[in-house]
């Protein structure tokens, strides 16, 4: 078992998860256990298909396990129910993923104020906090912009406003460079970190770039379903 | 509107072709109902507003048979015992010129009672200038009305249609005469109501002019309710064959014989209505396919799945609306235009019917409204659920859910077996009910429907291989990627095939009623030359001198007379056969020589096919008519088969007739010619009798086959009209369909654009496989409609209106049934091809 110092913030416990492809099972995930404290920020890397998007899954709650637990700030995301999942993932988690998945039909602000009316937040309060997200990842400017004509670096910047708009106790992102070039990764990276560290958040990073070890407090090293460092 | 609203509803706005024609289909679905409703409801509604209009405040009637009412029975009823709240009628019809009108006698002093519109008090006129006739004060009117000889009353409209002013004099025909008839006022409804078409006279001049000397149409009776010892009394006053009926119940009986007509329009209509339920479940499948990724987004991002089903219902409800709104508007446009049709159908068939105007009833609005409305959300909680079901992973990959689409097929159609045999035994165990008939049928087309998909595959997968073989990987794509899309192509297959069966169903039961009828009529009418007079019957001293005609080998005579039984009103036939004659009858099941033998010696009746099937009668069973001689049981000899009217009708020989009823009208006369004599010429020499004596219809039996065919094939105008609305449903339907799977597959276009397909190929392609869809529906659609046809034929039609029709299948109407679906999918996949050839490859494949 990897574990910190830190108060544990994700609490993972013989974790399985496995996928039948035909006749034959696949074992993603096997019998892993993991813990991460509030405040950090972990570099989980990892060849494709080693397992690190089903254990980010796991964890916010869009997927369940066949077998372990686990535990985000106290409470067991694996005892929820889906819905009780949704809602605990909507009010304490964050989302940045590889592809940006920005609402298409939705302007960048209508992006940001999604999450926050998800949340219940008042329009006046919303409003507010959307133009600090946006001045905070340089896009107000494009507040009223549709994302299909925003670069791939302002889409993914305007996933982390959405990502962090509600103050997740906890940020997952999945390959969040997968999809830029080195220069813009580089400054999603110091976004992400600058963001985050602000806001005395945990972040998880699933990656196979070796540039984020240098953002993270720790690396974790997944093979095969099992995590070798 | 809050943002997750707002996110879904971008994406209809994004695709405005595919809302529009979610829209269109809703709304065509909508109207073509809502239409069929308004028509049938304001055709009723004008029908039973007549006769209310004609039977005024009279609570009952006193009918007789053939002959009409004695009407020494009015002055004993009146002088006798006393009973002063009745009215003698004497009705029929008449013709000005082109214009129909009723026909109604009555006495204005007994009137009061009854109806408002012919009470002294409210005729009008401009006469009271004329020094001819006096002043206008009611005394002196009713003094012209009775004395000023062919003095007449209409509506200041039906004036106004005649262009005649009061005091104007102007032919009028009745029973074939012409007559001289004065207008010496104007009828005002004073209640509102339209007592147009009508002309009132006074009684013993309807009498003259419909040659009914001492007889009545009938007497009106207005008792207090539960007055039933006055009823007893009258009743007792009675003779035998003379009856006291309850005058709503004769109004409803009259305006329920259309009830299957109008059930079947109904059916009809849901039809389209059905179609466009796959439509738009279709429709919302695709958004909701299309959207996957933004609904995976959503949920990852914590929407609810209570939240994604509300999403896409309100999505749908607003859809629903918009469609159900708009299909109002056109169903009263619509409905304007098949009330024509179906006016004009009852009035073939049932009863007059004088209707111009749609009469919008509020619940017709409200039944098309929530009908169009719910449709819309049936058809989108399958979605819907689907939707909410997704798991927020974003890994639901199209391969995904076509492996999920692909194992529900064997699930579908295993319940589709089943529904077929619901269908069946609905059928089987359903007796005689109509409308468990019709909701039998639309189970097998649902379960039908549900089989398809399976169909479709297996045709797929066995196509592609030597699809291959012929056009390539492109052939292969085309071919094979139909079975293996099934979750975007299944539903539109469905919803063509459905619609394509409706024709080949209606076309194949339409066909095998004409061959019928017209083989009935190639044996019917064995007459060289019909005569007869609209809506009366022949002077009686005149049908010796055209009988006596040179040229004139035999001739028979027919008189059809309504008859209140046991079984309701029922239409009663007495023929004077020629020797041909018999020939032409087809009797059922038995000897003909026994048979004609009972007719003409024993007073034996036969009973048409309609008439044994509603009411279960058979041969060696008995009749009871109401007869001026009493009850009287006439066997039944036999069964003859006959599409002369869907109410039934009972035949006896003249001599039998006028044994048991006081009538010697006849009606129409068939006259058999002498070998070598020319028709035209012996037709000639008719009009030459009958000139300036009565006004005949000559038809010669060619003729009167092309009219009856006419009327036949105006009756299924409105079948027609209704079937290929819901071919148009379908049409838009596929359209739509298609656009979406190309607008899906944009990126898989914009690969093989980028691998060297040039347009023209890309374009071949989508044609290829639209085409092969068509194929496929129009292929499905065969089993489908002729199962279809056997159902409509052998129950439905049976069951509506007791015909027993032969199925005649032939290659025409699934030859074309197979173009109209290939022409249907390939007329829809013309944009969606273009669309395809056009892709720009790059940005095709950034869209994705």
């Amino acid at each position: 078992m990897t574990t910190t110092n830190k108060r544990a913030q994700v609490r993972i416990r013989d974790l399985s998860r496995s996928f039948w492809e035909g006749e034959r099972q696949h074992d993603v995930l096997r019998n892993l256990s993991v813990e991460f404290a509030q405040g950090e920020t972990v570099a989980l890397r990892g060849r494709s298909g080693s397992g690190k998007s089903t254990l980010l899954n796991l964890i916010s709650g869009i997927d369940v396990p066949d077998a372990g637990e686990v535990e985000v700030s106290g409470k067991s995301i694996t005892g929820m129910s889906e819905r009780e999942r949704t809602l605990f993932r909507r009010e304490h988690i964050g989302f940045v993923y590889q592809a940006f998945n920005l609402v298409s039909t939705l302007s960048v602000s209508d992006n940001i104020r999604l999450v926050l009316e998800l949340n219940g937040i008042g329009r006046e309060q919303a409003d507010q906090r959307i133009l600090k997200l946006l001045d905070a990842v340089g896009l107000r400017d494009r507040a009223e912009s549709y994302p299909d004509i925003l670069s791939g670096g302002e889409q993914q910047r305007v996933a982390i406003a959405r990502a962090l708009a509600h103050e997740p106790v906890l940020l997952l992102a999945d390959e969040p460079t997968g999809n830029l070039d080195d220069r813009t990764a580089e400054g999603v990276l110091q976004l992400l970190d600058e963001l985050v560290r602000q806001a005395g958040g945990t972040m998880i990073i699933a990656t196979h770039s070796a540039g984020v070890a240098e953002y993270s407090d720790r690396v974790l090293e997944l093979q095969n379903g099992a995590l070798v460092s | 509107m809050p943002a997750i609203y707002r996110a879904s509803f971008g994406f209809l706005r994004r695709h405005p072709w595919q809302l529009g024609l979610a829209i269109l289909g809703i709304c065509i679905g909508v109207a073509v109902m809502v239409a069929v409703d308004l028509a049938n409801q304001s055709s009723r509604k004008a029908f039973l507003m007549s006769m209310d209009t004609l039977n005024g405040q009279a609570t009952h009637q006193i009918v007789a048979g053939p002959g009409g009412v004695d009407e020494t029975i009015y002055t004993t009823l009146r002088v006798e015992h006393g009973i002063r709240r009745i009215a003698p009628i004497v009705s029929g019809y008449a013709h000005a010129g082109e214009v129909a009108l009723q026909l109604l006698g009555v006495d204005v002093f007994a009137e009061a009672d009854f109806r408002q519109y012919t009470a002294p008090a409210n005729f009008e006129t401009d006469l009271a200038a004329s020094p001819d006739t006096g002043p206008g004060q009611p005394e002196d009117m009713v003094r012209r009305f009775l004395t000023v000889n062919g003095s007449v009353l209409m509506s200041a409209a039906t004036a106004a249609e005649l262009a005649l002013s009061p005091g104007d004099s102007f032919e009028i025909l009745v029973n074939g005469k012409q007559r001289q008839a004065v207008l010496t006022g104007i009828l005002r409804g004073n209640d509102g109501r339209e007592v147009g078409g009508l002309v009132v006279t006074d009684i013993a001049n309807a009498q003259y002019w419909l040659e009914m000397q001492g007889r009545l149409s009938r007497i009106d009776v207005r008792v207090a309710a539960n007055d039933e010892q006055r009823l007893s009394e009258i009743r007792g006053s009675l003779p035998p064959g003379t009856e006291l009926l309850s005058a709503s119940g004769r109004t409803e009986t009259t305006a329920e014989m259309s009830d299957a007509f109008m059930t079947n329009l109904t059916a009809m209509s849901f039809l389209a209505l059905l179609v466009g339920i796959f439509l738009i479940y279709n429709s919302v499948a695709f958004a909701v396919l299309q959207r996957r990724e933004l609904i995976g987004v959503l949920r990852a991002l914590g929407v609810t799945r209570g939240q994604t089903f509300r999403i896409i219902l309100s999505e749908a409800a607003v859809v629903g609306t918009l469609g159900a709104a708009l299909g109002l508007l056109a169903g009263v446009w619509l409905g304007e235009k098949l009330l024509v049709l179906v006016a004009r159908a009852l009035s073939d068939h049932y009863f007059a019917v004088n209707v111009t105007d749609v009469a919008i009833s509020s619940a017709s609005v409200v039944k098309g409204f929530v009908a169009g409305l719910g449709a819309t959300l049936v058809a989108a909680t399958v979605p819907a659920i689907e939707a909410s079901s997704f798991q927020p992973r974003l890994a639901l990959t199209r391969s995904t859910l076509e492996q999920r689409a692909g194992r529900a097929v064997p699930r579908l159609g295993y319940s589709g077996i089943g529904l077929i045999f619901l269908s069946a035994l609905m059928l089987a165990l359903s007796g005689r009910s109509l409308v468990i008939g019709l909701i039998a049928l639309f189970v097998l087309i649902l379960g039908f429907a549900f089989c398809i998909p399976f169909i479709v595959r297996g045709i797929s997968n066995a196509l592609a291989p030597f699809a291959g073989r012929i056009g390539g990987t492109a052939g292969r794509l085309a071919i094979g990627g139909v079975g293996k899309t099934l979750s975007r192509t299944g539903i539109a297959i469905v919803a063509l095939a459905i619609a394509v069966s409706a024709t080949i169903g209606v076309s194949v039961m339409v066909g095998s009623f004409r061959a019928s009828v017209s083989d009935w009529l190639g044996s019917t009418l064995q007459s060289d030359v019909y005569v007869g007079v609209p809506r009366g019957s022949l002077d009686p001293a005149l049908i010796p001198d055209l009988t006596s005609l040179p040229g004139i080998a035999e001739y028979s005579t027919s008189r059809r007379a309504w008859l209140e039984t046991d079984n309701g009103r029922t239409r009663i036939l007495a023929i004077r056969m020629a020797p041909g004659s018999y020939a032409g009858t087809n009797i059922r099941d038995a000897d003909p020589e026994h048979v004609w033998r009972q007719f003409n010696q024993d007073s034996a009746v036969l009973v048409s096919d309609s008439y044994a099937y509603r009411h279960e009668t058979q041969a060696g069973e008995f009749v009871t008519l109401n007869t001026p001689q009493g009850r009287v049981e006439l066997r039944v000899a036999a069964v003859y088969q006959s599409y002369d009217s869907n109410d039934g009708a009972i035949m006896m020989s003249r001599n039998t007739y006028n044994r048991y009823f006081d009538d010697s009208a006849i009606d129409s006369i068939g006259l058999y010619l002498n070998d070598g004599f020319d028709v035209d010429l012996v037709m000639n020499s008719l009009r030459e009798v009958s000139e300036g004596r009565q006004s005949l219809i000559m038809n010669s039996n060619d003729n009167i086959r092309d009219i009856s065919m006419a009327i036949f094939d105006r009756t299924f105008v409105i079948t027609n009209v209704l079937y290929w609305l819901a071919v148009g449903v379908a049409i838009i339907g596929i359209f739509g369909a298609m656009l979406a799977l190309q607008l899906e597959r944009a990126r898989e276009f914009g690969v093989l654009r980028a691998l060297g397909m040039t347009p023209g190929q890309t374009g071949v392609l989508v044609s290829l496989q639209t085409a092969f869809i068509g194929f496929l529906a129009g292929l499905t659609a065969i089993p489908l409609g002729l199962v279809m046809a056997w159902v409509l034929v052998e129950v439905i039609n049976r069951r509506a209106f007791g015909w027993q029709i032969d199925i005649a299948i032939s290659a025409q109407p699934l030859l074309a049934a197979m173009a109209l679906a290939i022409g249907a999918a390939l007329l829809a996949g013309i944009y969606p091809s273009w669309h395809a050839g056009h892709a720009r490859p790059a940005l095709a494949m950034r869209e994705e």
